[in-house]
């Protein structure tokens, strides 16, 4: 993925802010099916990203995104 | 002491503030008090002197404190919302010690309006306390 060895990973930062394991991660979870992606959790978690991966996110697109799935697109997205 | 009230335009990556603060026995004692944590290395002068220490800490938590002064009163001051902190405590701080807290914002997540704020508390050269603040500027 080309991440610096010294970053956290998307994985890491989810299982960091949202309290799952990483062996757990699927890209179809979403605020449903994880107990701590509640709304402030997940601005601590978009906001770690950006910092993490030197990224910066609209509103549109953190407002839009409803699946780590769609995070890690957009991440990805970014990236580019 | 008046709150600053800075909007998250007005703030920057690089932006800082510092301020000094000694903690006096009395202040000690009434964290105790009020936190719960009677811990004899905080509360007891002899129990303290039988210790590596050889005299009473303050509590790391209430050098924490520090730093809500710092995200409510300084940077971003009243407009704050705390969210999250993190500690580590390096070094011990004794009751009279002058310590320097100094925070600097390291990140803005315009998305989100969190700013990120790297805190440092020196004692003299020494760092006693490093910690990160998430702050949203509401």
């Amino acid at each position: 993925m080309g991440e610096n060895k010294y970053m956290k990973t998307f994985n890491q930062i989810v299982e960091e802010l949202f309290g799952v394991k990483e062996e757990n991660i699927k890209d179809e979870l979403s605020s449903k099916d994880i107990p701590n992606w509640d709304s402030m959790n997940y601005l601590l978690f978009i906001a770690e990203l950006e910092k993490e991966f030197s990224m910066s996110f609209s509103m549109d697109e953190v407002m839009n995104a409803q699946t780590l799935g769609d995070l890690r697109v957009l991440v990805e997205k970014n990236k580019k | 002491m008046n709150a600053k009230e800075l909007s998250f335009d007005e703030i920057k990556v690089g932006d800082n503030a510092s301020f000094y603060r000694v903690f006096m026995e009395d202040e000690v004692m009434k964290f105790a008090e009020l936190s719960g944590d009677m811990n004899p290395l905080h509360t007891d002068i002899s129990y303290a002197e039988g210790t590596q220490f050889k005299q009473r800490l303050v509590h790391g938590m209430l050098l924490g404190s520090l730093c809500s002064r710092f995200v409510g009163m300084c940077i971003p001051g009243k407009r704050c919302l705390y969210l999250s902190q993190n500690l580590s405590f390096k070094n011990p701080v004794f009751i009279g010690d002058e310590i320097e807290v100094v925070g600097t914002v390291i990140f803005k997540s315009e998305a989100t309006k969190i700013l990120t704020i790297n805190i440092v508390m020196k004692k003299g050269k020494d760092v006693v306390v490093l910690g990160e603040a998430k702050v949203q500027v509401i």
